[in-house]
């Protein structure tokens, strides 16, 4: 797990915000200056820095810092790893960026997925050095303003001024030298249609994206689980020495791959034996969740959302179909 | 002049009929605070008094992870000699969402309805005795859930599965008869633009000898794909129930569904 550093910071934020007498995002333009994301690096492998998120849900507040974000100083250059969840949250990171590794310039950014807190950041670079699988791009343009009006009723001031910025660079390559390394490159789906999975070639790390969580439960708006199940197993075979996970701490082990699988497999299943009694989706919501499953974090909200995202597939495949007589 | 004092006068004696009538009868305070409580109580709890009462619950997830499927049970099986169900969304713009008269099922309702904004919803249950018991929730949502298309009309052949049925008819594990119901239908609300108001509104389950079982009226707030979970009160055998449907442009929907036995269920469960 995290250490206890990120929490402290997010303590500090609390009071910074209650000292202000201000209790919510809206209420005026001087107050809400004073949000701001504490960012902070950890490097994980060499000259590879991780910016981990809070293990929770978008909340005023984490104002939405729930994701983990990547950057690499690579011979010419810098790569980034996803953006984060808004405007602001970007203009933190490339202050972060500047101060670790002080002017370089960023020459890729990847999207590993169309999810909000992935990409909202996009806003600060360069549109040219954003780059990502068609479907990923196509996804941001389908459903990207809809992610932000959502966040926007989330966190409030936090988003002020995000706008949707789809990535400048459609890419199908299986790998890309950029500024003097290689990156293979996997195109993988079922946490959502497009799971975009980077492996940095020189020092074996793998960025997962979403297909992979650990010790934060799973997220499964967008999610094919059976497709998913064997992303992971395409993860499970390829060469690293490091995963950074979409959310959690960064995984030596694999272990963020078999506790997602884990986690996944009784999702399924659970909810299949919730239908196959007839249960209504509250019913299912209230359905006890596995012990081992308790260090999760948010297992329950995401739990609950599970049963929404995945409760009427899974009822069009189980229930008996009906004669009809109509007239 | 005359005519002024007869209007203060008509007026004045208006105005105690009404605060008459409003005495004869009591209406308890909204825990949930809702704006709109008095005008719920007065367009679909007309008579009778209306009490809280813990007896209703009302299950529903504190924010609804999706506005066009927001999922609603109903429990007030504590409850006896229930004649009348009625939930209401109280900030949707077609408030009422359903109203169910269970003749021979017990007081439950499971179902989804579509939310406008974050609302309260009341479930409204009247005994014989016409006193109206009432629970409710407030339930956290995204706007626009009844104001956009339904999912259906992303589909150029969506008139093709109108009315193709799933349905779930099975025991408890306590052997009461659970059935859930689900039929493709756009129930359309009529609020999103180009789009009129197409829904199923009438739902009937019988048994196999035409005894009413339950009579379900559906209104706008109705999600998509209607699904709804009734217990029927039919005793431990297998038996037949025909359920019979009609939408607002008079389509007909009817079919038989089987109903295991109790001991038929218990020896599926431990195969």
């Amino acid at each position: 797990m995290q250490s206890a550093a990120p929490f402290s910071r997010r303590r500090r934020q609390i009071l910074q915000w209650l000292s202000t007498g201000c209790g919510c995002a809206m209420c005026g333009s001087i107050d809400a200056q004073i949000l701001g994301y504490d960012l902070y690096a950890t490097e994980i492998a060499s000259k590879t820095w991780a910016v981990h998120g809070q293990p929770e849900y978008f909340e005023i507040g984490n104002g939405g810092n729930i994701v983990n974000v990547a950057f690499i100083e690579v011979p010419d250059g810098i790569v980034v790893i996803d953006t984060g969840p808004s405007k602001r949250y970007g203009e933190a990171l490339l202050a972060l960026i500047e101060r670790t590794v002080p002017g370089k310039e960023i020459l890729r950014v990847y999207n590993t997925h169309h999810h909000p807190d992935h990409f909202l950041g996009n806003q600060v670079f360069q549109p040219e050095t954003i780059a990502a699988p068609q479907k990923v791009i196509d996804n941001i343009n389908a459903e990207g303003d809809g992610f932000t009006d959502n966040l926007y009723r989330l966190l409030g001031d936090w988003m002020r001024g995000t706008l949707v910025v789809a990535p400048g660079v459609a890419l199908e390559a299986t790998s890309e030298e950029v500024g003097g390394r290689n990156f293979s490159l996997f195109y993988l789906d079922g946490h959502t249609s497009a799971d975009f999975v980077i492996r940095d070639d020189e020092t074996g790390v793998l960025f997962s994206g979403d297909l992979a969580f650990l010790y934060r439960a799973p997220t499964t708006p967008h999610a094919n689980i059976p497709r998913w199940t064997a992303a992971i197993e395409t993860l499970t075979e390829i060469d690293r020495d490091l995963i950074l996970p979409g959310h959690g701490p960064s995984d030596p082990k694999g272990e963020s791959l078999s506790q997602t699988s884990d986690y996944l497999s009784w999702l399924d299943g659970n909810l299949r034996d919730a239908v196959g009694q007839g249960f209504t989706m509250n019913e299912a919501m209230l359905m006890p969740i596995p012990k081992r499953f308790a260090g999760l974090g948010v297992v329950r909200t995401e739990y609950e959302r599970s049963v929404v995202h995945l409760f009427q597939d899974l009822e069009d495949e189980l229930f008996q179909v009906i004669d009809v007589v109509r007239d | 002049m005359i005519t002024t004092i007869n209007r203060i006068v008509a007026s004045i004696f208006v105005l105690l009929v009404s605060v008459q009538s409003l005495q004869a009868r009591e209406v308890q305070a909204d825990p949930l605070n809702s704006v709109m409580w008095n005008n719920m109580v007065e367009r679909f709890m007309p008579d009778g008094d209306v009490i809280f009462d813990p007896r209703v619950k009302v299950i529903a997830p504190v924010s609804a992870e999706d506005q066009f499927y927001v999922p609603i049970t109903v429990d007030a099986t504590e409850l006896e000699n229930v004649d009348r169900v009625i939930a209401v969304a109280d900030l949707n713009p077609i408030p009422l969402v359903l109203t169910v008269t269970p003749h021979q099922a017990l007081s439950f309702i499971g179902f989804r309805l579509k939310l406008q904004q974050s609302s309260p919803i009341h479930v409204g249950v009247r005994t014989t005795d016409g006193v109206w018991h009432v629970g409710g929730v407030l339930v956290d949502a995204a706007g626009g859930g009844c104001t956009a298309p339904a999912a259906a009309h992303m589909n150029s052949n969506w008139m093709k599965t109108l009315g193709e049925t799933r349905a779930f008819a099975g025991r408890d594990l306590s052997g009461s008869a659970r059935m859930t119901l689900r039929m493709r239908h756009p129930m359309d609300t009529g609020l999103a633009a180009g789009i009129p108001a197409f829904y199923l509104n009438e739902l009937s389950v019988e048994t196999e000898d035409g005894v009413p079982i339950a009579d379900l009226e559906l209104f706008e707030p109705v999600s998509e794909n209607p699904t709804l979970t009734i217990k029927p009160d039919v005793g431990d055998e297998a038996t037949t129930i025909t359920v019979s449907g009609r939408d607002t442009e008079g389509n007909n929907y009817r079919f038989p569904l089987s109903l295991p036995a109790v001991a038929a269920a218990a020896a599926s469960r431990t195969n």
